[in-house]
């Protein structure tokens, strides 16, 4: 037996492969019409790319040559349509402006391990403080823990990345100094763009920390993980809060239940019984919650990235609308919806796993 | 069910109970791990944030230290042809060199760069090229790497052409539309035969986007010119090291062979800080060592901060208020702009809106400027006169007009949207109701401005040449044939044959463009000087714009820069060459 049928046997069982394939070509329209809608708003919106790709001093024949070199003036229908195909293939063409010259696919291959990067660290913060808030929350229900935690979950979840990220700047940046404001290692250490394992070249990983690690550049991780405390406490919070909060509920449920019940009957002591049984099964819709929540934090990358002015394709899409440069707006966007709808799949495959009844 | 290798639900709840059990006690001890790891990080941050200046210190001669300087933005192409960025132009003008370059903080006069002579006699422009100039990559600098420069940028015929989409605006403004051939038969004599005389054209010369590139690069990039400037050549005083996009970061590192004076540093790093608070901070921190484009409060901070100084000079630019006769009828009548110019309190604007880092403006030339009219003084703020002004001309119960604005501070307008609001309550006092348009973006209010669709703008100009052309002619001649201005109209419509979208006012006075055409034909500086004056007089007189202020060129600069290295220039630079750290 090969190795791609151990892993078919290891997996067919656990979800049937036609679910998957039918949520994977559910995907088809979901990316088809947040494509469109891309395409549509971008053509709606004034701007005019000859203008960004030539600047104020271009001359109107420059300007025009432009267009037509560009396609913008082939009637809307067929840009579309050769929209669509470039896009099928993940070709976007070239950027205008913040990356001129260079591939829409090489930007996006630079920028999103920077949010990957950040967004897991905010995960990891959210998993790590969450889940035992809410236990805690859950097992000391109404005591001044279980409100302090509470009031404490839903500011996390009411107040803005925008706001508490300066307000964090301003305490730990400006007045304590003991953070850095922004950028994601110090400005004088470089890393060379690739790392050597038994005497081969490979490249590199574009996340930070994990560059550092490879690289064994002990004061270079140490300045990377100083630099991402910030952001990732920012998004983390979120992610506390809502994890937290539904790790409480799903508790709650689960300790009412008959079966914790027979088991502290049975003689079982209450820590064991709260863990060995109530925690597990408190745990899959708070797996769920935080699949989900992996998707929001790509989108609080937006507001965390500006904020920071880390580098990664939040702040990207908000510069690349600023100067109007329509393939990295276009490229960058779907590409968050493909993130998003496929960790969406992810977490629809585990749910089913845990719950088989959703297969249906 | 477990067996054979496969997982089942309960092995996976187990497992996935036991990662959560264990986050679980890793998150109830976290308080004091996350304690442990800040306080650690913390301890490495003090040293990093200051590594710069610990560089600097520990240093045994100026070339080991490290300049740091930070900027609100970072584009990822450094090739001088192929933007119009001055973000770019910051980093290529340490990388290249032009033939003639700007007096650093002479406020536009020339010097010698490249060429060590030149002149201007007709039509024909002659260079002596300077010797045992070599570029970064080994090459020495010939007559012919200008020529493949020039070409590259504006001749559609070479193999190396840079392709009318890839190329930047200045393309045909610096070079194409003046230069009819290049005679680089000789290594080191350049002539240059124009299309027409034109007296600006030396400036242009100098001009960021005229910089010599390598003929040998040129040609080793083949068909991959658009790659050029992610690894540019030049003869400058730094050269290009590393491109850092994920960290928006550049390194250059110091040309030993460099021509001219320094470099005094072993490397400068641009670094990208986009918040202009967290910027100025960075500077008073001493992380970075210059900074620039701050709104008028982060000046304000540098200048009160103890660590950090605020280096100022008088900026070549305008921010103009412009009335767009081509559209909007009222704006025809030129009692009308003229009492609109006497109701905007430009006073205030500057000293309270941009908080004293500009000064009013009087006239199209800044100060500064060949044939700048030290006559003419700003239109004093009269609204009684102006209101009177509007009866005489038939519009005493007033109109409504809309005033499209950008949103985001621009350095000859630090805040646009307040303003505009400030316009609107000075002509609200006389009758006359103002819309505000505001854009978003800039591209798409270029957009909208240079097509016309506006009643009044907001726009501004910083100079590219200190040219008094760069202003008079490319900002307020219309650009067609005199015969297109009807008689007796002082303005055309903006689809007029040939019109230049830069004049957003739809002005067109025959006299003004007939002297400011002539003007760019003259060589004696002197007669050039009373023609552009006279055309101030004109354009003052018929005021076309409302002429808000000049804005000071500044800098926020810690104080490990040592003082008078590092000179502030209005156009041209940063002349980081010359800076020293201690």
């Amino acid at each position: 037996m090969n190795w791609t049928q151990s892993l078919f046997r290891l997996v067919e069982p656990v979800v049937p492969p036609r679910f998957v394939v039918k949520r994977l070509l559910l995907l088809v329209p979901v990316l088809f019409g947040v494509a469109s809608v891309v395409f549509a708003i971008l053509h709606l919106a004034p701007g005019d790319p000859a203008i960004v790709i030539a600047g104020q001093r271009a001359s109107t024949e420059q300007l025009e040559q432009i267009r037509q070199e560009l396609g913008l003036r082939r009637p809307l229908w067929e840009q579309y349509l050769s929209f669509l195909w470039d896009a099928a293939r993940f070709d976007f063409g070239q950027s205008y402006s913040i990356s001129r010259g260079n591939s829409v696919r090489s930007v996006i291959a630079d920028r999103l391990p920077i949010t990957l990067e950040l967004a897991i660290y905010g995960q990891a913060a959210g998993i790590l403080l969450g889940i035992p808030l809410g236990i805690i929350s859950a097992v000391k229900q109404d005591s001044l823990t279980d409100h302090v935690t509470r009031i404490g979950a839903l500011t996390g979840i009411s107040v803005p990345i925008f706001w508490s990220g300066p307000l964090l700047i301003l305490l730990f940046s400006t007045y304590l100094d003991v953070f850095p404001t922004s950028g994601r290692i110090d400005s004088t250490l470089f890393l060379p763009d690739t790392w050597t394992l038994f005497g081969r070249e490979l490249p590199l990983t574009g996340m930070i920390t994990v560059d550092t690690v490879l690289l064994g550049n002990t004061e270079a991780f140490l300045s990377a993980a100083h630099h991402l405390f910030l952001p990732a406490l920012v998004i983390g919070v979120y992610s506390t809060a809502l994890i937290s909060r539904m790790m409480r509920s799903s508790m709650l449920e689960v300790i009412r239940q008959d079966y914790i019940r027979t088991a502290r009957a049975k003689g079982q002591g209450a820590k064991i019984t709260l863990m060995k049984h109530g925690f597990r099964n408190a745990l899959i819709p708070v797996v769920t919650v935080i699949g989900i929540q992996f998707g929001t934090l790509l989108g609080g990358a937006v507001l965390t990235e500006t904020v920071f002015g880390i580098n990664g394709m939040g702040l990207t899409i908000v510069t690349a609308i600023g100067v109007s440069d329509y393939p990295v707006v276009q490229g960058t966007v779907l590409t968050f919806a493909l993130l998003f709808t496929l960790v969406n799949l992810v977490v629809d495959v585990t749910y089913s796993y845990l719950d088989p009844r959703i297969q249906q | 069910m477990s067996s054979d290798g496969q997982i089942d639900r309960r092995s996976f709840l187990t497992a996935a109970g036991g990662a959560a059990a264990a986050a679980t006690l890793a998150g109830c001890s976290g308080d004091g791990g996350d304690g442990d790891g800040t306080a650690g990080d913390g301890e490495s941050g003090d040293g990093d944030g200051t590594a710069s200046d610990g560089d600097s210190g520990g240093g045994d001669g100026a070339s080991d230290q490290t300049l740091v300087y930070a900027r609100g933005d970072h584009p990822e192409n450094y090739d001088p042809q192929q933007t119009t960025s001055g973000e770019v132009a910051k980093v290529t003008n340490q990388i290249f060199d032009t033939l003639i370059q700007f007096a650093p903080g002479s406020g536009g006069q020339l010097e010698d760069a490249l060429a060590t002579d030149y002149s201007l006699d007709g039509t024909t422009a002659t260079l002596t090229l300077r010797e045992n100039v070599t570029f970064h990559n080994g090459e020495e600098f010939t007559s012919s790497d200008f020529e493949a420069t020039w070409r590259r940028f504006t001749q559609s015929d070479y193999q190396y052409y840079l392709g009318d989409e890839t190329r930047s605006g200045y393309g045909p403004f610096t070079l194409g539309d003046w230069i009819e051939s290049v005679d680089a038969s000789q290594d080191y004599e350049l002539t240059i035969e124009l299309t027409q005389r034109y007296a600006p054209f030396l400036r242009n010369l100098a001009m960021f986007a005229a910089a010599v590139l390598s003929e040998a690069q040129i040609e080793a990039m083949g068909d991959n010119q658009a790659d050029l400037g992610t690894e540019p050549v030049g003869t400058g005083p730094f050269q290009f090291d590393t491109l850092d996009n994920p960290n928006e970061r550049i390194r250059l590192t110091a040309n030993t062979e460099f021509w001219g004076d320094g470099p005094q540093v072993g490397t400068v790093i641009f670094k990208t800080i986009t918040e202009n608070s967290t910027r100025v901070q960075d500077v008073i921190n001493g992380a970075s060592h210059i900074t620039d484009n701050l709104d008028s409060s982060g000046f304000q901070r540098a200048e009160e901060s103890g660590t950090a100084t605020l280096l100022r000079k008088n900026g070549i630019n305008h921010g103009y208020m412009a009335m767009n006769m081509a559209r909007f009828e009222p704006f025809r009548n030129r009692t009308v702009r003229r009492a609109i110019a006497h109701a905007v309190n430009t006073e205030a604007i500057v000293n309270q809106i941009y908080q004293g880092f500009a000064t009013q403006a009087s006239q199209p030339l800044p100060p500064d400027v060949l044939g700048h009219n030290d006559d003419l003084d700003p239109y004093p703020t009269d609204k009684e006169q102006a209101q009177s002004m509007l009866e005489e001309a038939g519009y005493g119960d007033g109109f409504e007009f809309e005033l499209a604005t950008f949103s985001n501070p621009r350095g000859y307008n630090p805040s646009p949207v307040q303003t505009a609001n400030q316009v609107k309550s000075d002509l609200e006092d006389i009758g006359l109701t103002v819309n505000i348009n505001q854009f978003s973006n800039f591209g798409p209010y270029l957009d909208y401005t240079s097509a016309g669709r506006h009643d009044a703008c907001f726009l501004g100009w910083y100079t590219d040449n200190a040219d008094p052309d760069n202003f008079m002619y490319v900002l307020l001649d219309p650009k067609v044939s005199m015969d297109a201005v009807p008689d007796g109209q002082d303005w055309v419509s903006f689809d007029t044959e040939g019109y230049s979208t830069l004049n957003v006012s739809g002005w067109a006075n025959t006299e003004y463009m007939e002297l400011v055409r002539e003007a760019q034909r003259t060589y004696t500086e002197g007669d050039r000087e009373t023609m552009y004056q006279e055309a101030a007089q004109l354009a003052y007189d018929e005021s076309p714009w409302v002429f808000i202020d000049y804005a000071e060129t500044l800098r926020a600069v810690n104080e490990a820069v040592v003082a008078d290295s590092y000179t502030v220039s209005s156009v041209g630079g940063p002349y980081l060459n010359t800076v020293e750290l201690q």
